[in-house]
């Protein structure tokens, strides 16, 4: 299979701060990377480098084939094909659930409008909520928004997928719907990088998992061996912590 | 600028008027915003009904036009009220530096009002509720918990006004007080330079607000010291 | 002391004649204010130190000097200069009406690009980024996400800011312009009764404010019609 994300020798900087260390990673076309690690270890700095929401200062980041780098046209020819999904939701709060999905394929992929709301309809209905289109953000639960949110970036038909910790920001009872239409996503065999704390969702979708600490990638392993027996110290240490709940 | 010399002594006078009529509205600015934050947070209908028109009227009409009104207005009542007392009186003229102050400081006053009232609400009702939990005083908790934020949280918008005052103070050379701008027309009827007179005029008025700017700026980094650091 | 109601009344109208020049005034600066106040806040949000810095002391000016002082300086001001005399300009920069134009919109627009910059420094980050990840181009990012919601944080402070141009056009009336004060100022000095007179003239503005207030409370509400009520 295809590597769709080869980074090699990354670095990042925050002024002085050594965000990320020579992180090294491929991922391959299907696969479904789970990313964890503690607070503050670099998960959201290393993915948003993915889709160069920032950009890194050593080594290289090749994504679908093209090297990123500071040419405009490559960067955005990355991020059509790369869809991410936010703590945060970050859906448009002055457009409606349709007109947040049906934004980009109409000026990005120069789509009209009628055929952009007949994808967009395909997205909600696959994420289960067709009855809220018309609605504005601010009047859906979390969990429909971060579903709204997912559906915002399949509009877009994109390679791979990128999660950060897309259900930190929800209350206890919508985790497991925004999980179920994920796991219905990584089925049909889209790639996927996903931070995420989720363990059980880990353990049942991830190929891989790969453990960070302190800008470092410290482990990557199976779901199998990293829960039954992690490689390094401080993944025991966290797993414990984590687990511990 | 050597066309200006023999005009920097009224210069210089003029900025002391104008640095007078800015102290004495600050004050009477101060005041009715007190006066009126606590009118609109008290319990009765009827203060809080006077507060509410006085802010609506002197946040709602030109500076200038209450100004005139102000100057004209007061004149022809003070000549009234002295006429009860002696017929003989024609006419007595308020000081333009009266009219002028009390006119700025009243206008002001009603922003000021809006402020200290958003101040006074915008501290967290939790500290308070904390505090008097630790059952301190009703003027305890004025004192120790509301005042200080409070002070914190007007700040921004109290160097804002009291950069309207000092702005507004050019109106008065328009009832013919001798401050900066009437000494620029004074001398431009005799030495013809507008353009020069008017602009050292501005950049008086422009050194006296970054005075201001800068003075609050350093206020607000004292009063935000706590908050360093945090995010 | 006598008061006279009845002159209230009467002169009512007789103000209502400089109402039109005083709209005219208002629309016109607040029209070219607007314009100019987008290009200033383009500068002032640039990478380009030779565009902020010329931005920041055009705002830093106006804001802190008297709008009366910048009139007198235009209108009084410019004439000075025989190359203004002489220019195709002229013709403007001679008459009261275009000067009081010229200094209210220089004014406003100071202080509106400020108020448009608050807005879109308002707007939350993470709007942006999704944009960015979506693969909207900068322009599309800003006409279709950055602008709109920065407008939306800017109506409050900006109608407030409308109110204070209306009450600014009284200026006008320093160098002869007959609107609204213009025309209460003549009547003072014909009849002398600056009570009735300049009461009347205010009451004529705060129903203008009211209006404009209440214009500025619908237009909010219709642009924040995404937002939950709760
Ligand atoms: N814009 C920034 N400027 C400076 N430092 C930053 C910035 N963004 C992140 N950092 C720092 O970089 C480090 C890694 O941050 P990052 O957000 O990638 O961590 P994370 O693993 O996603 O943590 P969390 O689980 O809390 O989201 C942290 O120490 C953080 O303080
Ligand atoms: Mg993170």
């Amino acid at each position: 299979m295809a590597d769709i994300i080869v980074l090699e020798k990354m670095n990042k900087f925050y002024g002085t701060y050594h965000a990320l260390k020579d992180v090294n990673l491929t991922i391959a076309k299907g696969e479904k990377v789970v990313v964890c690690g503690p607070s503050g270890s670099g998960k959201s700095t290393m993915i948003r480098c993915i889709n160069r929401l920032e950009e890194h200062d050593g080594g290289r980041i090749v994504v679908g084939g093209e090297e990123l780098t500071d040419d405009e046209k490559k960067i955005d020819l990355v991020r059509r094909e790369v869809g991410m999904v936010f703590q945060s939701f970050n859906l448009f709060p002055h457009m409606t659930v349709l007109e947040n999905l049906t934004l980009a394929p109409r000026l990005v992929r120069k789509m009209a409008t009628v055929e952009a709301e007949a994808i967009a309809m395909k997205y909600l209905t696959r994420v289960r909520i067709p009855d809220q289109a018309h609605k504005y953000p601010s009047q859906l639960s979390g969990g429909q928004q971060q579903r709204v949110a997912i559906a915002r970036a399949l509009c877009m038909n994109p390679e791979v997928m990128l999660f950060d910790e897309p259900t930190s920001a929800l209350d206890p009872e919508m985790i497991s719907e925004v999980l179920d239409v994920m796991t219905d996503l990584a089925r049909e065999g889209m790639t996927m990088v996903c931070v995420t704390h989720e363990m059980g969702f880990a353990r049942s979708v991830a190929d891989r998992i790969v453990f960070m600490d302190q800008g470092e990638i410290v482990e990557v392993s199976t779901p199998a061996e990293f829960f039954a027996a992690p490689k390094s110290e401080r993944a025991r240490t966290f797993l414990g912590q984590i687990l511990a709940h | 600028m050597s066309v200006l010399d023999g005009w920097w002594d009224d210069f210089f006078f003029g900025l002391m008027t104008v640095l007078q009529v800015f102290s004495v509205s600050l004050v009477i600015a101060v005041v009715c915003g007190l006066l009126g934050a606590s009118a609109k947070l008290s319990k009765s209908r009827i203060l809080r009904g006077v507060a509410q028109g006085y802010t609506i009227v002197f946040r709602g009409a030109p500076e200038l036009l209450v100004l005139l009104l102000f100057y004209f207005g007061m004149a022809i009542a003070l000549t009234q009220l002295v006429q009860l007392v002696d017929p003989s009186v024609k006419f007595i003229d308020l000081p333009p530096f009266w009219a002028g102050s009390i006119a700025i400081g009243l206008i002001v006053g009603a922003y000021m009002t809006e402020t200290f009232r958003g101040a006074f609400l915008g501290v967290d009702r939790g500290q308070v509720e904390a505090a008097r939990a630790l059952s301190l005083k009703r003027h305890q908790i004025f004192r120790y918990v509301r005042l200080p934020q409070m002070w914190r949280l007007a700040l921004p918008n109290f160097g804002n006004h009291m950069l309207s005052i000092m702005k507004d103070t050019a109106l008065v050379s328009i009832i013919g007080l001798e401050e900066i701008l009437f000494v620029a027309k004074m001398a431009n009827s005799l030495i013809h330079r507008p353009f020069l007179l008017y602009m050292t005029v501005a950049l008086i008025y422009l050194a006296m607000t970054t005075v201001i700017t800068l003075a609050v700026g350093w206020l607000e980094r004292r009063a935000n010291r706590h908050l360093r650091g945090a995010r | 002391m006598s008061f006279d109601l009845s002159l209230i009344a009467t002169s009512l109208p007789k103000i209502l004649q400089g109402l039109g020049l005083t709209l005219n005034l208002l629309a016109v600066s607040t029209l070219f204010g607007l314009i100019l106040a987008v290009g200033i806040l383009l500068m002032r949000l640039s990478r380009r130190s030779w565009l902020v810095w010329p931005a920041k002391a055009y705002i830093y000016f106006f804001r802190g000097t008297p709008l009366l002082v910048q009139l007198f300086v235009i209108y009084h001001g410019l004439p000075q200069f025989g190359f203004i005399r002489q220019s195709v300009l002229w013709p403007l920069l001679r008459e009261p009406y275009w000067c009081s134009v010229i200094a209210l919109s220089l004014n406003t627009a100071a202080y509106v690009s400020e108020i448009l910059r608050g807005g879109v420094l308002g707007v939350d980050k993470g709007f942006v980024e999704a944009g960015k990840a979506l693969g909207l181009s900068k322009f599309q990012r800003t006409t279709r996400i950055t602008a709109p919601l920065a407008v939306r944080l800017a109506l409050p402070a900006y109608s407030n800011e409308i109110v204070s141009m209306l009450k600014s056009t009284a200026l006008a009336s320093t160098v002869t312009l007959m609107e609204m004060t213009g025309v209460a100022r003549t009547i003072v000095a014909d009849t002398f009764a600056p009570y009735e007179i300049f009461i009347a003239a205010t009451i004529i503005y705060l129903v203008l404010v009211w209006i404009i207030q209440t214009g500025f409370t619908l237009i909010e509400t219709y642009a924040n019609r995404h937002v939950r009520k709760t």
